[in-house]
């Protein structure tokens, strides 16, 4: 059976012509997609922030392990983090975002201060990889702490319907996959 | 580990080898007996016949549609990268397929009833295989550009199809000449499986749309299934990674083979009807049929529906009762929406019907033999069965799939040169390709029969830009009818 197998191989490779391949470029191949998705929104209403008087309204500090699961910390290769805050308050408003290694060390911060309303959106978006920030802020983060301060009085009360504060965030990164 | 691997790129590599189970050349050229296990109700001009074990039957079809290995391993000078984005990404679409098959016959044999000559029976035993990967379109370019620049776009989760098995079959036939112009036939079947994977019917999508609170919002809508039985015991084999590995693999393939897997039964119909002195019909439905998994299962399930626009804190309502643990609980929650399960629930599967139909005309005037071989067994004559010099006609393949029918059509001349040869070609086209001629050969030595059928003879001026091949060949010993 194998050298009848053999004999028809060997006519197959005699009677048959091929061009030349290069099986190697398959290691040439890189496949790196840009993939996006929301990351936190923060929200508060006017009526929460006046109950906390002036200064900080809000502070606190929970678990965020995107960047830092493997699967994305070894293959991130650049990307940004887009960032829109929405004031309809009366009141300027700052926003602190921190990024926290495991032993609660700040690695990062963005802050914010969004004037009273009729304050337009504010959007910033920061850079990270080559042209930006160093991507082991995102992959050594673990933690994220938001805090809130009122930089205004803490009595007036917006004209505008259901005033409050926002912040939406998203981040848009390339990944190697090959 | 690396042998699980290894088995797992061959299952999903011998995918990109496209996978056609048409036999068009093999399809009622009755001087081969192979031809009754495409239509029981073929021509039989055999007193009886046998099979050569293990070689009277052995068959490799490969091919892919959509793609060639030259269109992407061309020594062009061309980045790899940008031939993968217009070739593969750009160029392929969900009914692109790669597969393979094969089948080696491990016996067959035939003979004719002496007190009811009109009766020809045969039976044997073949195992067969074979792999099919649909091209899984919108998830490739979902991987391989991200969801940036595809907002809103439906990235659908029915683009994964993907079957493959090895069975073992326990045939016995019956074929009957009613009369002048009808001979019918039936085949009944044990299909005895060794494995079996499946994933076809799945539903849902992945979609990036604006978000209604955050700026996106991803969501994800699945019921996706992947049935397997046999597989993971030779997973298990190939992980143990021992000096008893081999063994224990063949071992595990024989008696799945030999019954010791999951069973099934089906049957095969075929007839071939006269029109008069030089034409005739000939029709089959073949693997109308089922095996019924029952052991080594292992079912893995993708069912649900999540939506994800981040972590949200909303004031006041998230003063009180904060989680710290926010992300797993976001991540915990996805999980429970779209849980990736496995069972070992027992299911059916059908066979992949077949359908072949033919129309021929004989034309030329044969020739009576004058000198006999003296070589104990009679050789052929003309006052039979074999009624032809020259013949014509078209084929139509159907086989029911995954997305639906596949289809061939086909134009054959058949010629034989006494008793000694006969010469079939054709001329198919299927989604494959437009171009495929094939070439096939019976030689007939006293008793000895060989035959071998190629098939788009033309892809071997350049074999990697060839989108289709086939091979079949085997040996017989037969017995003539009218000696």
């Amino acid at each position: 059976m194998k050298r009848l197998l053999s004999s028809l191989v060997y006519l197959f490779l005699v009677f048959s012509c091929a061009e030349e391949q290069d099986f190697d470029q398959f290691d040439d191949l890189s496949i790196e997609p840009t993939v996006a998705s929301s990351i936190f929104y923060f929200e508060s209403d006017e009526e929460t922030i006046n109950a906390f008087g002036t200064g900080g309204f809000y502070e606190e500090v929970f678990t965020f392990e995107a960047f830092s699961d493997p699967n994305i910390a070894d293959r991130v290769i650049d990307g940004t983090i887009t960032y829109q805050l929405e004031n309809t308050t009366s009141k300027s408003l700052g926003l602190l975002i921190e990024f926290l290694d495991q032993d609660g060390n700040v690695l990062d911060s963005e802050p914010f201060v969004v004037d009273e309303e009729p304050a337009p959106l504010l959007e910033r978006q920061v850079a990270y990889g080559e042209s930006g920030k160093s991507l082991d802020i995102l992959r050594n983060t673990t933690n994220i702490r938001v805090s809130g301060e009122n930089l205004g009085d803490a009595t007036s009360q917006s004209s505008q319907n259901e005033p409050r504060i926002i912040l939406r965030s998203s981040a848009a990164f390339r990944v190697r996959l090959r | 580990m690396r042998k699980t691997v290894l088995f797992l790129w061959t299952v999903l590599l011998g995918a990109g080898i496209s996978y056609a189970q048409n036999k068009q050349l093999l399809y009622d050229f009755y001087e081969i007996p192979q031809s009754l296990l495409l239509n029981p109700g073929v021509k039989t001009p055999y007193k009886w016949h046998t099979g050569i074990p293990f070689l009277s039957g052995f068959s490799v079809q490969a091919g892919t549609s959509g793609i060639t290995v030259n269109d992407l391993f061309a020594n062009d000078g061309i980045d790899f990268t940008t031939k993968f984005r217009e070739k593969v990404i750009n160029g392929m679409r969900k009914n692109d397929e790669f597969g393979g098959s094969g089948t080696i016959e491990l016996f067959n044999v035939g003979f004719r009833r002496r007190n009811r000559p009109s009766d020809y029976i045969s039976f044997g035993m073949y195992g067969e295989g074979f792999i099919a990967q649909y091209w899984p379109e919108d998830l490739a370019v979902l991987a391989f550009e991200g969801n940036v620049d595809n907002m809103n776009r439906r990235f659908s989760l029915n683009h994964i199809a993907s079957q493959g098995e090895a069975v073992n079959v326990f045939h016995f036939g019956l074929n009957r000449r009613l009369n002048n112009k009808w001979t019918i036939g039936a085949r009944a079947k044990i299909y005895s499986s060794v494995f079996e994977f499946k994933s076809a019917n799945n539903d849902g999508y992945f979609v990036t749309t604006q978000g209604e609170n955050n700026v996106l919002r991803n969501t994800l809508v699945a019921d996706v299934t992947m049935r397997t039985s046999g597989v993971q015991e030779i997973l298990d084999i190939l992980d143990e990674d021992t000096n008893t590995t081999q063994a224990d693999l063949a071992n595990l393939l024989l008696r799945r083979s030999l019954l010791g897997g999951n069973l099934g039964l089906g049957f095969d119909f075929g007839f071939t009807r006269s029109l008069g002195r030089n034409s005739y019909i000939t029709a089959s439905l073949l693997d109308v049929g089922f095996i019924y998994h029952t052991n080594a299962i292992k079912n893995y399930t993708l069912k649900g529906a999540a939506s994800n626009e981040g972590i949200e804190i909303v004031l006041p309502e998230d003063l009180t009762n904060f989680n710290n643990e926010i992300w797993q609980e976001l991540v915990d929650d996805i999980e429970e929406q779209i849980p990736f399960d496995n069972n070992e629930e027992s299911y059916l599967s059908l066979r992949p019907i077949k359908l072949n139909m033919s129309f021929r005309y004989n034309f030329g005037e044969p020739r009576e033999r004058t000198r006999n071989c003296a070589c104990g067994v009679e050789p052929i004559t003309t006052s039979q069965n074999i009624d032809y010099v020259n013949a014509v006609g078209g084929q139509l393949f159907m086989m029911n799939r995954a997305r639906g029918p596949q289809t061939a059509l086909t134009a054959f001349y058949q010629r034989r040169f006494g008793n000694l040869l006969a010469l079939k070609t054709t001329y198919t086209i299927d989604k494959y390709t437009f171009s495929n001629i094939g070439l096939g050969l019976s030689l007939q030595t006293g008793p000895l029969n060989f035959y071998i059928l190629g098939d788009n003879l033309l892809g071997y001026s350049n074999v990697p830009d060839s989108s289709y091949a086939s091979l079949q060949f085997g040996f017989n010993i037969i017995s003539w009818n009218g000696n």
